[in-house]
């Protein structure tokens, strides 16, 4: 009965997974780093909406009060006689 | 020269990425850079590179692959077929005639669904051939090729495990059939016209007789496969395997582990089908096992909606497999649903995730600190260079172990959820009403609010320690495979050169496979601590004991590696031989020593679970995908209904019992229900592949999620409302109750979810903050809205209620404020009270409270002048008011008992008017509204004034023209006969009572202005005392105010000028022009202050108004007299009117005891004796009253009577009543002519005038016209 194993060319392919291990760690060196580039955009923008939701907050809270003042000031020039002195 | 990436990638961690958004949600973001390593990476075409002559296996098994990807589509097709039929419209009787045009585009709908299933149909029976075909090839005892590999046998299995959920689904779907039938039906119809029909009706009774038939696809395969008789060996080593894998439980996920419990009874009825004899696998695997395996799983989740019972399906394969039928203690077996109750409560307690929750707690708490502690040292590690090569090896194969925990604690987690989901299917709730429908059976009813709790728990563990391990990914990665790395250069360098030197030396083809692991995957060039010659001398295996060390280095072996090792350690311990007896690594009669054999197997199962390693985004994400919760296909199809209703759907569930016990501590996690929703939409589309699936997932979220932020803004509003209301309760009342607990309030966590910015839903990012805002904005106007409402409803006693719940309210705002930007509440109560506008110097307020004294006040209540208070008087009438508008308890106080509480303060105050009502108002109205309320009130006394004078005069016009004084000798009897013949008013009733009544209003308006003054006073000494240090103001020595000494400016305006000298000197001052400009504000706000300061009095100020309006009316109601003298008999003056006025309603009110009294008060007395002293009346008044003279006549005959001894009282007898009110009214009287000498003396009429912007002048001299009021606000404008 025919046993398994056998690696015909032993010498050659211990070479070539020998070579193969230093490419590869090349790639994942450089596949991580890609990764951690795009993890570090993705935290980016997450920071950055959350940067943009607190001035948008504080936008509309002026927004607001500016338009009371607004309705305020409109409605005491729209009768100038009251200061007349 | 770019720079390094290294250095590059560092450069960005020094940007603030800091963001406090709390992790309350599960995983979101997925970046995967290669295709996952347990799902046949690049179809393991690198494996021929190994020259392990396993192309043939390697072929097989990409073949096999392939199927189960189609496959899986093909079930996804069926668990998500809906019946087309019921979709069908029925034409109307006028449309018969186009009956056959129906039929055509029914036939042309139905084609392209039944094309799917025979695309199914033909798709099973090819690949349950080639799987067929397949087994047989690899299980030849002559074996000519190499294989099956540990992944060929997987494949095997999932191919199966693919064919046989085709097969449920086809035996669970009843649409299918249905829809069938329907189609053939058109079809007849259509084709009638077409030729050549036969073989399609050919294919459709094929078609026909595969849907009908229960079990098709498996009888098929079952029949494939028994062709050549040799599968059963594969067979059982298939199920050697399984029972190994699932006894040992250590490299196995939850997916897998399931596929290998629905397999297994599969595999079990297939081998003992065969012809061979049957018991042979029972002499490899003992039935205890397979039994025990069984028991121990008794029920298996298959689909979301759907499990299956290892004993049912036994059972039900039994009647097609005959042979299978004689294995009775298989089929003993009990279903779920049969299972003894005592039985059942064992594995009720086994499957709820309730009873198991606190142990699940520990081990989240401990994992995560563990886990946090690695990552601090591994952030350690990479901060500190040139470390200790122990040290660095120690802390990364530290961070190792814990992912590997986390991925089995996130496994037995979720299993946890999918078992307890599937053993609830499995035993609906018995005690429904027959309304419901099964889906409500199983899933509404079926969970009690604990475990549903507990649920949420569950899931908030699974997706929280989810999101901490997906987010430092790429930080552990290259930790993860340098120590994978080591390990399997440790076995391949060490382990098995020691074995290689020791065990296998005489064993010349053992070693050398062992030799060909070394060659695969060793990296020789990692090792540093030998030169190239010994490295060829150890890999030959040299004689040197030390161990190895290596260089670490951060790359992972490839997956093909992984299945070569993994095929090389099988080869090693089974001999390549399927059919020899016993297990994998547990059989006796190896020739592997049995410590060798452990250590192979060891590294066996690493190998196994380094593939899950590698793949960590991949795995992190399907161990916390939940999204099986939300379907519901099976359940849709048998109610025959399109949707259930949300309160059915389980996520929602969930999220309303956090809602809904917000006491539990959950509030966090109150989001996390709505990653089921995620997890279930990213299912629909990328697993399911079905738009309409994720429309109405979408649907249902965006339902959801409105009625969840609604219901989310009433808990919080109402729970800050009650913080609030306890807060301001009173302490000593707090102090004095009993049960104080009950007004407590239990503090919430809201923060957290206020704070959320990024609500991650279905890929959207939701603003949660801004919603609960908004809503917020919007629920406190609603609140004022609804108190002034309220108040509306009621008289004006209610303000001190309308204050109170106010200041509740502005207080919880304040609460809330600390987390949440909500509007001010100045600006809200502002628009509500729609004064916003500059020029307005009204509010709804004001005139409602100016209304209500208009035509409730005034008119019906009565003043007590001892307690100081207004209170109805009992003869009025009851004014006519809208009902009490009625609000859930969080638009009072939040919950029921502080609402109870502060409403008995309330009703305190609700029966009578005084000073509390006043500084309620004061504090309401503030300076802005309140002049404008004077400014109402004195017009109405000058209007009452006005109104009265024709009445006075025709009052006037019936008294005689003179009357003296009264005779003493006449007694008390006659002066009163004599007094009522003067009088002679009896036609003038109503006049007179109108007369009493206007008087009565006035006396009421100045009274009022009274109370009104001394609360002023208060609030304005207190203002003075706040500010008086600031503006530099010392109290004389006779309480008069005296400025400073030091003269100069005050010491708010000199800080400020020092500190803006000081900063203007000082070179570095960044912005010095602001402070000039705090400087320059100091100045005015010291002028403004001081201006405060000097307030006048109201009640001198009604008064002054009241003389001016009297002085038009000082001709006809005051004759000068002609001679220059005073005239004692003059009877047109004002004082002989009210004289008469009073003497009669004092007569009146000792009649009927206290008639007139309860209905005009002591107000009458205020008035009169105003209008008289502003007249100059008051000394006449005194001298020539009817029943001043009527007491002193009493006096003296009391005297006289008391002297003579005799008949004592006689001659007052019978008017002591009578005397008794003379007596009071005179005592009232005198108080007022005395308050008001103290407040308006006559001898200047000087009065006060206030400005409009509140601010009062003070005692200037002041011409007495009613126009030099014009400068308070008018009314209406």
């Amino acid at each position: 009965m025919a046993r398994a194993g056998g690696i015909t060319n032993a010498v050659n392919v211990g070479i070539a997974v020998q070579a193969d291990w230093e490419n590869r760690e090349f790639i994942s060196h450089i596949s991580l780093n890609v990764r951690r580039l795009f993890d570090f955009l993705v935290q980016f923008e997450a920071t950055t909406k959350s940067k943009l939701a607190s001035l948008n907050e504080k936008l509309d809270v002026l927004d607001r009060r500016l338009e009371q003042l607004e309705v305020q000031v409109a409605n005491a020039s729209a009768n100038p006689s009251l200061f007349a002195t | 020269m770019a720079v390094p990436i290294e250095e590059a990638i560092a450069a960005l961690s020094t940007f603030s990425l800091e963001d406090d958004q709390p992790e309350v949600q599960g995983p979101g973001v997925w970046v995967s850079s290669q295709r996952s390593a347990t799902q046949s990476p690049i179809e393991y075409t690198d494996v021929a590179a190994y020259r392990l002559s396993l192309s043939e296996d390697t072929k097989a098994l990409n073949h096999l692959n392939a199927l189960t990807h189609d496959g899986k589509e093909m079930a996804s097709v069926l668990y998500t077929y809906r019946s087309c039929v019921k979709a069908l419209p029925q034409l109307p009787d006028s449309m018969k005639q186009s009956q056959a045009d129906l039929y055509l585009e029914t036939y042309q709908v139905l084609d392209l669904e039944m094309s799917r299933l025979r695309e199914i149909q033909r798709w099973q029976a090819s690949a349950s051939s080639k799987l067929a075909a397949d087994m047989q090839r690899f299980s030849r005892p002559e074996r000519r090729i190499n294989g099956p590999t540990i992944s060929h046998l997987w494949s095997m299995l999932k191919l199966l495990d693919v064919l046989v959920q085709l097969d449920h689904l086809k035996n669970a779907k009843a649409s299918i059939p249905n829809d069938f039938s329907w189609y053939k039906r058109t079809f007849t119809q259509v084709s009638g016209q077409w030729q050549d029909t036969d073989s399609m009706r050919e294919e459709l009774d094929d078609l026909q007789i595969f849907l009908s038939t229960r079990w098709a696809i498996l009888l098929n395969l079952h029949v494939e496969m028994f062709r050549v008789n040799n599968v059963e060996d594969i067979l059982q080593a298939l199920i050697v395997f399984a029972v190994e894998s699932l006894e040992l439980d250590f490299s196995l996920l939850f997916p897998e582990r399931h596929t290998l419990l629905r397999l297994l009874p599969v595999l079990v009825v297939l081998v003992t089908s065969s012809d061979k004899d049957s018991e042979s696998l029972y002499k490899r695997v003992k039935v205890n096992r397979l039994i025990n395996i069984f028991k121990n799983d008794a029920v298996i989740p298959a689909f979301p909606d759907l499990h299956l019972s290892p004993a049912a399906i036994l059972k039900e394969l039994s009647t097609y497999f005959p042979k299978f039928s004689s294995q009775t203690r298989l089929l003993t077996l009990p279903a779920p649903h049969e299972l003894p109750s005592r039985e059942a409560q064992e594995y009720q307690r086994h499957y709820l995730i309730v009873n198991h929750i606190g142990a699940i707690r520990a081990e989240h708490d401990d994992f995560t600190i563990r886990y946090a502690s690695a990552m601090n040292q591994l952030l350690l590690l990479k901060s500190t260079d040139g470390s200790d090569v122990d040290w660095s090896k120690e802390v990364k194969g530290n961070m190792y172990d814990m992912i590997v925990e986390g991925f089995q604690l996130l496994s037995r987690w979720t299993t946890r959820v999918w078992e307890q989901c599937a053993w609830k299917f499995s035993r609906p709730c018995k005690d429904a009403s027959p309304s419901f429908s099964d889906y409500e059976k199983v899933v509404r009813y079926n969970y009690s609010a604990e475990e549903r709790r507990a649920l949420v728990e569950l899931m908030s563990y699974i997706k929280s320690v989810g999101s901490m391990m997906q987010r430092c990914d790429t930080l552990v990665a290259d930790a993860l495979w340098e120590t994978i790395h080591a390990e399997v250069q440790d076995f391949v360098q060490n382990t098995l050169a020691t074995m290689l030197r020791t065990t296998f030396r005489k064993k010349k083809d053992l070693s050398r496979i062992l030799s060909d692991m070394r060659t695969l995957s060793a990296d020789w060039m990692a090792n540093t601590s030998k030169s190239e010659s010994e490295l060829q001398s150890s890999q030959h295996g040299g004689e040197e004991s030390k161990a190895n060390i290596f260089y670490p280095r951060a790359v992972a072996p490839t997956a093909a590696q992984v299945h070569c090792l993994q095929f090389l350690i099988y080869e090693v311990v089974s001999g390549g031989n399927l059919r020899r007896p016993g297990g994998l690594f547990g059989n006796s009669g190896s020739e592997i020593p049995v410590n060798d054999l452990k250590q192979l197997e060891t590294f066996f199962y690493k190998l196994g679970f380094f593939l899950h390693i590698l793949d960590y985004s991949v795995t992190v994400a399907t161990l916390t995908d939940l999204g099986f919760l939300w379907f519901r296909e099976f359940y849709l199809e048998s109610s025959r209904v399109i949707q259930f209703p949300i309160e059915c759907s389980l996520p929602w569930m969930l999220v309303e019992c956090v809602l809904e016990s917000p006491k539990s501590g959950l509030l966090e996690s109150v989001l996390m229900p709505f990653d089921i929703y995620n997890d279930s939409a990213q299912q629909a589309l990328v697993l399911l592949k079905q738009r309409f699936l994720y429309d109405e997932i979408e649907a249902e979220v965006d339902h959801c999620f409105d009625i969840f932020v609604s219901k989310l803004c009433e808990t919080i509003f109402t729970y800050y409302k009650s913080w609030a209301a306890s807060e301001l309760l009173d302490p000593s009342f707090l102090f004095a109750s009993d049960d104080a607990e009950k007004y407590a309030v239990q503090p919430m966590r809201f923060n957290m979810l206020l704070k959320m910015t990024r609500v991650k839903l279905l890929g959207r990012m939701i603003n949660l903050r801004s919603l609960i805002t908004e809503r917020m904005n919007k629920v406190f106007r609603e609140n004022i809205e609804f108190l002034f409402d309220r108040f509306e409803c009621q008289d004006l006693c209610a303000i001190v209620e309308l204050d109170k719940l106010l200041g509740v309210l502005r207080h919880s705002h304040e609460l809330i404020s600390r987390d949440l930007s909500v509007d001010s509440f100045s600006l809200m109560l502002n628009e509500m009270q729609e004064n916003i506008s500059l020029v307005s110097f009204s509010s709804r307020l004001a005139s409602q409270i100016w209304s209500e004294m208009q035509g409730d006040f005034l008119p019906n209540f009565i003043l007590c002048n001892t307690t100081q208070r207004f209170i109805r008087s009992s003869k009025a009438v009851p004014v006519q008011k809208p009902s009490i508008p009625s609000a859930k308890a969080s638009f009072y106080c939040g919950t029921q008992d502080l609402t109870s509480a502060h409403q008995s303060f309330a009703r305190l105050h609700s029966g009578f008017f005084g000073l509390p009502h006043m500084f309620s108002i004061v504090r309401i109205l503030g300076s802005r509204s309140l002049p404008w309320l004077i400014r109402a009130l004195l017009d109405h006394i000058s209007n009452k004034i006005t109104s009265l004078e024709p009445m006075i005069t025709g009052l006037q016009e019936s008294l005689p023209k003179s009357i003296g004084l009264l005779p003493f000798d006449g007694g008390v009897t006659g002066c009163v006969r004599l007094v009522k013949e003067h009088l002679n008013w009896e036609t003038k009733s109503e006049l007179k009572s109108e007369v009493l009544h206007g008087i009565k209003e006035i006396g009421s308006v100045l009274y009022w202005m009274g109370l009104l003054d001394i609360v002023m006073r208060e609030t304005d000494t207190m203002s003075f005392m706040q500010t008086a240090p600031w503006l530099g103001f010392l109290p004389g020595a006779d309480g008069q105010i005296l400025t400073s000494p030091d003269g100069g400016d005050s010491p708010v305006v000199s800080l400020f000028k020092s500190t803006a000298a000081a900063m203007l000197s000082y070179p570095g001052c960044p912005s010095p022009t602001s402070f000039q400009i705090m400087s320059k504000q100091a100045e005015a706000a010291d002028l403004l202050y001081k201006a405060n300061l000097n307030t006048g009095s109201v009640l001198e100020y009604a008064l002054a108004f009241t003389s001016a309006a009297l002085d038009k009316y000082c001709s006809k109601w005051s004759a000068a007299p002609k001679t220059g003298f005073i005239d004692i008999t003059i009877s047109k003056d004002f004082y002989r009117i009210y004289s008469g006025l009073q003497i009669g309603y004092l007569e009146e009110s000792a009649q009927v005891a206290s008639n007139s009294h309860e209905r005009l008060g002591d107000s009458v007395a205020w008035g009169a004796c105003t209008i008289i002293y502003l007249l100059g009346q008051q000394f006449h008044f005194e001298l020539f009253d009817f029943s001043y003279q009527i007491l002193n006549i009493a006096e003296v005959e009391a005297a006289s009577s008391v002297q003579t001894h005799k008949n004592s009282n006689f001659a007052v007898q019978g008017w002591e009543t009578l005397l008794e009110g003379m007596k009071k009214a005179r005592r009232l009287n005198n108080h007022v002519f005395s308050m008001l000498k103290a407040r308006c003396p006559l001898e200047e009429k000087t009065a006060c005038a206030i400005k409009q912007s509140g601010a009062p002048l003070h005692r200037i001299k002041f011409d007495n016209t009613v126009s030099a009021f014009e400068t308070l606000p008018q009314k209406g404008s």
